[in-house]
């Protein structure tokens, strides 16, 4: 998998892409948005990480014109400006993520790792989390290669978490991913599901309960 | 309208402007025109004395060689000194001034050029009006003097002075009223430019608008615009500073702590503590960055009185829970939260800083294996956001302390920068909530709540 870095501060580009080449990615700086475009156009990337504060041409801009060009690259925007119009615009013109600088270098690894599994889930609906795989078109789940037996509620309740792999999933979520037209699902419920995926999973990935809030699942199955 | 005792103010200015002088102009015309009534009466009163004093000397007698003489039948004397008002008194001289006839002790004044001649003196310790006429040679030259009193030239000037005092107040009234409404309409515009600058909230800097106002405090409101426009200028240049501040720091900031975090996680054992401790101070820098830029931002947002929104303060304590939970599980704390909807008016991202600060001190100060709770929900008449923790606490002494900027409780653990608490309070300040610090339900650890009016 391979991440275009558009960032115009030599030390955090390199430090970027050090990072992302240590967890497994490939990874490229350029320092301006025509560099940026110019690189697009003649490879192909599964993310960018873009710096707001380009020269010349801000990382706004290029996001938009990305965007007006049909690219569905996904993107995580980097500001150090907190003022949060800059977010919002940046969310608004497409970007997919953003984080503030300064920043810890594995959320970022881990965030451009989540752009990714998105953006793999919509084209090849293959999604992979530590030693987890879920394909969603046969809806079939895997840990360590081993098939997993999972009830339809049990395998939304997992494509959710994994689709929200780091971040927290409010119990409410996931009771809207499971719920249909003739079934409202409790809390408790979801509870019950939960603590069956744990025991389905064993260590492969971890469903930590953020008490009163919800879920939240990651890799390091312990 | 209020007035203050030593404060200027344009509408006594006016006031004392235009009623004093009216009122001088008043009394002077009514002066004038008391005098100017009375010449006239006066006049014709003399002219009657004057008369008396004729008909007295067409009774003189001329002899050729001897005084005049002078024959008044008692009627005539009754007739000369017959008066509804006033006494009359006479006395006919000689031309060498012996006594002929009339009043002998009535004094003959000193005979001027005049003839008749008018003049005043005091008879009987009465003021009288006297007319000395001297006859014709023909007559013998005798003098023939007729004094009266007062009485009805004073009541005549009585009458005078009262019926022109009376016109006189009624106009001067009128005057004054006039005056009096037309000052309050005049100033009227001067109170629109008051009601418009009293209805304008702390923060508004917008120009006031000149549509309707006088020419005469145009140039008023034109200044006041300008000041209002320089500092609203201040203002962005301020934002634009802080932005730039952020900007400079943050950057070099986050490589540092790209490279630093790329070295703590390497292989090589020599580097790896000294790569940790470097770590370890580039990341204390860049929290304290965080909160100083936060600290000056929220103090500048509090001036220009940032724009409101109505927040939900479930999705904060979620926001701010999931940006913790890395931070509580390499600490092995349990983080969670009870939530209630709640709602509140105020800035998103103040109250994510606030509540982190708050999350960040309590994880810092929970022992491993305890719980830091996040809560929001409306109790009474407010609505309230607070963290507790399960951790040292913070001593009773001290709890008004900590929101001060750099301090630090006594019995801290962890290395902070004494500026978390310090933008919660201003957080706080800004958004109208009450702080309190207490020990918690338990009476263990922190428990640290913002409450905020019920909107």
């Amino acid at each position: 998998m391979r991440i275009l870095i558009v960032e115009d501060e030599a030390l955090i580009a390199e430090g970027v892409r050090q990072a992302l080449l240590g967890a497994g990615f490939a990874a490229d700086a350029v320092g301006d948005a025509d560099a940026a475009r110019a690189a697009l156009q003649a490879e192909s990337f599964d993310a960018a990480v873009i710096d707001i504060g380009l020269p010349r041409e801000s990382g706004l801009q290029l996001v938009r014109s990305l965007r007006l060009h049909r690219q569905g690259l996904p993107v995580l925007i980097l500001t150090a400006r907190d003022a949060v119009t800059d977010r919002v615009t940046a969310l608004d013109l497409g970007a997919d993520d953003y984080l503030t600088k300064p920043f810890h270098v594995t959320e970022l690894v881990a965030r451009c790792r989540a752009l990714v599994r998105r953006a793999h889930h919509v084209s090849s609906s293959i999604m992979e989390l530590g030693d987890l795989r879920l394909e969603a078109a046969s809806r079939h789940a895997f840990a360590r290669e081993r098939p997993l037996d999972l009830t339809l509620r049990e395998w939304s309740i997992l494509e959710c978490l994994v689709l929200n792999a780091g971040r927290l999933v409010g119990k409410d979520r996931l009771m809207s991913a499971v719920s249909d037209w003739s079934d409202e699902v409790s809390p408790n419920a979801i509870e019950v599901y939960v603590s069956r995926l744990r025991a389905k999973l064993g260590d492969a990935v971890r469903i930590r309960t953020v008490r009163g809030l919800g879920y939240s699942i990651d890799a390091h199955g312990r | 309208m209020h007035t203050a005792g030593e404060t200027p103010s344009i509408r006594r200015r006016l006031l004392a402007l235009l009623l004093i002088p009216t009122a001088l102009i008043a009394a002077a015309a009514t002066y004038s025109a008391y005098r100017t009534s009375l010449a006239p009466i006066e006049g014709a009163y003399d002219a009657e004395l004057l008369d008396t004093a004729l008909a007295v000397a067409s009774n003189l007698e001329a002899h050729d060689r001897t005084a005049p003489t002078l024959e008044l039948t008692p009627d005539a004397v009754r007739l000369l000194r017959s008066d509804a008002h006033d006494n009359i008194y006479y006395r006919v001289s000689g031309s060498d001034g012996h006594f002929m006839a009339g009043d002998h002790d009535l004094a003959v004044p000193h005979q001027g050029v005049g003839n008749p001649e008018f003049s005043q003196a005091t008879y009987r310790g009465e003021p009288i009006r006297v007319v000395s006429y001297r006859a014709s040679a023909a007559s013998g030259g005798a003098i023939v003097t007729v004094a009266e009193t007062l009485h009805k030239r004073q009541s005549a000037r009585r009458h005078v002075l009262r019926s022109s005092l009376t016109v006189d107040a009624a106009q001067l009234a009128t005057a004054l009223a006039v005056i009096w409404f037309g000052v309050r309409f005049a100033i009227a515009p001067l109170r629109d430019v008051e009601r418009q600058l009293a209805g304008r909230w702390p923060r508004q800097l917008t120009p006031i608008g000149t549509e309707g106002a006088p020419i005469e405090i145009r140039s008023l409101i034109d200044a006041l615009n300008h000041l209002f426009r320089s500092l609203q200028e201040a203002q962005l240049a301020e934002r634009s500073f802080l932005e730039n501040a952020a900007h400079q720091l943050r950057t070099p900031l986050a490589g540092m702590l790209t490279h630093l975090e790329l070295l703590a996680s390497g292989h090589s054992q020599v580097d790896l503590a000294r790569a940790r401790a470097a770590l370890e101070g580039a990341k204390r820098l860049a929290r304290t960055t965080q909160q100083l830029l936060a600290l000056a931002r929220s103090d500048a947002a509090a001036r220009a009185g940032g724009d409101f929104q109505t927040l939900s303060l479930p999705a904060v304590i979620e926001a701010c829970a999931e940006s913790r939970l890395p931070a509580a599980d390499s600490a092995g704390i349990d983080l969670g939260a009870q939530v209630e909807p709640a709602e509140v008016r105020g800035q998103r991202w103040m109250l994510e800083e606030a509540l982190g600060n708050l999350v960040d001190n309590a994880i810092a100060a929970t022992p491993a294996g305890r719980s830091v709770t996040l809560r929001c929900g409306r109790e009474r008449d407010c609505t309230f956001l607070e963290v507790s923790d399960a951790g040292v606490g913070i001593p009773p002494a001290e709890r008004e302390r900590v929101f001060e900027r750099f301090y630090r409780a006594s019995n801290s653990r962890a290395a902070g920068s004494g500026l978390g608490l310090a933008i919660v309070s201003e957080v706080a300040r800004v958004h109208g909530a009450a702080l309190s610090v207490d020990a918690g339900e338990r009476g263990e650890g922190t428990r640290v709540r913002m409450s905020f009016p019920q909107t």
